[in-house]
């Protein structure tokens, strides 16, 4: 009892905290998220588009890609994130010049992330009113005004939603890829906190992940919000 | 203007095959509002697609203007979508756009410049008379309202022909009234071709020149609205038109009205596509000096003529009676005496 009692009063000391680590970190895992999260948001909203778009079509050439297509996300998505990285190691030392660090996880990070995005797109994009997109080919529209002038502006609340959704998982992956040595408040709590024995430094790291992801989910409530005129 | 020759259309379904149009061919004017009537399923909503490519055809021609729709595709068959625009039930608006940015969508499909695309909603807005409403999103705006924006967007590129599939048909009666009206006002200021299609007999006779009525995706008449009123054909059509002037004999109590009115003429006026501009009865009140009182009646106006009939009494002599007779003949109304006095 005594024994836990001190762990937990070491915990709040905060002695061991040195500070300007922790935002070093903390500036990381911002990095990280932000970088990952961007890619993301272009690769999954491209494939979610093509899922959406050969989805709907019958012609026998665009089901095959439709299929290819939704092949390769499941795929990807059914491979945990943990096992993802070890499997893309030389594909990140080819492309990244390095498997450590911000640089060596963010490969993996996208690529774990952005199939599941990309069925968000589609699922958000099937949510449009067909008669709309009918409406836009009536009046002579090409696919390219499809893309820009209609399936982006009208599921836009969706999209960004999605993306939140997909940004506060980011972090939690940046976490656990920091075990491996990604750097980021990750290794911060887990190489400081856990292997020296100073829980204050990982309980410093864990309200730094939370409010970052209260962030995250607040400022992504009200973008969603803004942009729905329904 | 448009030209729909031997059209059929045949959807291929797992449950089986559905002939959706089967062997249509209709001819509509430069100018012509032209109506197309039928029960649910019958077959219009392909029909009006296929006039601007968002169906192809099984088999058989679609003209408008110079260009066979059915031989155009890509690039070329988006060109002519701008020309021949439609508006729809549900609006089909964009929520994301302002009644201003949603007219200025076909424009900018067009590849309009920004100036030009300015001034021209500008137009379009204050055509529909949605003048003040230019930065309100669609959900701010009524049903009636929505149709406007559906309408300006339609016409922005001056197209020849407007298709509209059952514009009105999500709307209350006096909004109905407003948009069709609004349909005429711009046939005559535009002089372009609009094709609608509907189930409310109301609305063909309200605005349309020509009808077809389909069943079963063929047309099983068309013709002149006077002519499908007058003399229906078919027995849909017969229903349409009964359904619509409400033709049960009114039901007049002859024997009250005897003892109302001893020395009357009790008359009944049938009106069979009658000029509805003429002040008919007025005039013969005038001309022949007589007491006429209304007792019942259903008339129904066409966008030229009057449908229905009126019961009435005349307190008058018969030699009277046979000049009123005559001359209400001359205006295509009929006057039968139900009892004499
Ligand atoms: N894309 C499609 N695939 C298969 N069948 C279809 C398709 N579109 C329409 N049909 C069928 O074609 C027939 C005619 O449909 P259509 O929508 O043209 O009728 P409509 O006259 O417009 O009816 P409504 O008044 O209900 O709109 C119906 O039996 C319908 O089920
Ligand atoms: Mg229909």
């Amino acid at each position: 009892m005594d024994k836990l009692r001190e762990d937990f009063l070491e915990m709040i000391s905060f002695e061991n905290v040195q500070w300007d680590r922790v935002w070093e970190e903390t500036v990381a895992t911002l990095y990280m998220t932000g970088y990952a999260t961007l890619f993301t948001f272009i690769l999954g909203l491209i494939v979610g588009i093509i899922l959406f778009l050969s989805g709907r079509s019958d012609g026998r050439f665009i089901r095959v890609i439709y299929l290819v297509t939704a092949f390769l996300v499941n795929l990807f998505r059914a491979v945990p994130f943990i096992i993802l990285i070890i499997l893309l190691i030389p594909f990140t030392s080819e492309i990244m010049g390095t498997i450590m660090g911000v640089k060596g996880a963010l490969p993996a990070l996208i690529l774990s992330s952005a199939p599941f995005y990309a069925r968000l797109v589609e699922i958000a994009l099937k949510e449009i009113d067909k008669g709309v997109i009918e409406a836009a080919q009536s009046m002579g529209a090409n696919i390219w005004h499809i893309i820009f002038k209609v399936l982006i502006p009208e599921s836009l609340p969706a999209l960004i939603s999605g993306i939140t959704v997909t940004a506060i998982m980011l972090v939690g992956a940046t976490a656990i890829a920091g075990v491996i040595g990604a750097g980021g408040l990750g290794t911060l709590a887990y190489m400081v906190g856990h292997t020296r024995g100073q829980p204050d430094v990982t309980l410093v790291a864990t309200i730094a992940i939370l409010i970052i992801v209260f962030i995250i989910q607040i400022v992504g409530d009200l973008t969603s919000k803004a942009v729905d005129k329904r | 203007m448009i030209e729909i020759k031997d059209v059929s259309k045949l959807f291929k379904t797992k449950s089986g095959d559905v002939q959706a149009v089967d062997n249509v061919s209709i001819q509509v004017d430069k100018g012509e509002i032209f109506g197309v009537i039928g029960y649910s399923g019958a077959g219009k909503s392909t029909l009006i697609r296929l006039l601007n490519g968002l169906e192809t055809v099984s088999s058989g021609d679609i003209r408008i203007g110079d260009d066979y729709i059915n031989a155009l595709s890509g690039r070329a068959l988006r060109q002519k979508r701008q020309k021949v625009s439609m508006i729809f039930q549900h609006f089909n608006l964009l929520w994301s756009r302002t009644v201003e940015q949603n007219i200025s969508f076909p424009l900018e499909i067009a590849g309009v410049n920004r100036r030009e695309r300015k001034k021209r909603v500008k137009e379009l807005i204050d055509l529909v008379g949605l003048t003040g409403r230019e930065k309100a999103y669609p959900s701010q705006l009524s049903g009636g309202q929505k149709q406007r924006v559906g309408i300006a967007r339609a016409l922005s590129n001056e197209p020849e022909v407007l298709l509209c599939d059952e514009a009105t048909s999500a709307l209350d009666p006096e909004t109905t009234d407003e948009v069709l009206d609004l349909l005429l006002d711009i046939r005559e200021k535009l002089g372009l071709t609009i094709v609608l299609i509907t189930h409310e007999m109301y609305v063909i006779r309200k605005i349309c020149d020509r009808a077809a009525v389909m069943e079963n995706g063929r047309v099983v008449e068309i013709g002149e609205i006077k002519q499908l009123f007058r003399n229906p054909q078919s027995s849909v059509t017969k229903r349409f038109v009964k359904d619509d002037i409400d033709d049960e004999e009114t039901n007049v109590s002859f024997e009250a009205l005897r003892e109302q009115f001893p020395n009357a003429e009790l008359v009944k006026l049938s009106f069979v596509g009658s000029k509805s501009k003429t002040p008919i009865v007025s005039k013969i009140i005038k001309k022949y000096d007589v007491d006429m009182n209304i007792i019942a009646g259903s008339i129904k106006h066409t966008n030229k003529e009057s449908f229905g009939h009126l019961h009435v009494t005349i307190d008058t002599s018969p030699s009277v009676l046979e000049a009123i007779t005559k001359d209400l003949a001359a205006e295509n109304v009929k006057l039968e005496v139900e009892t004499h006095g």
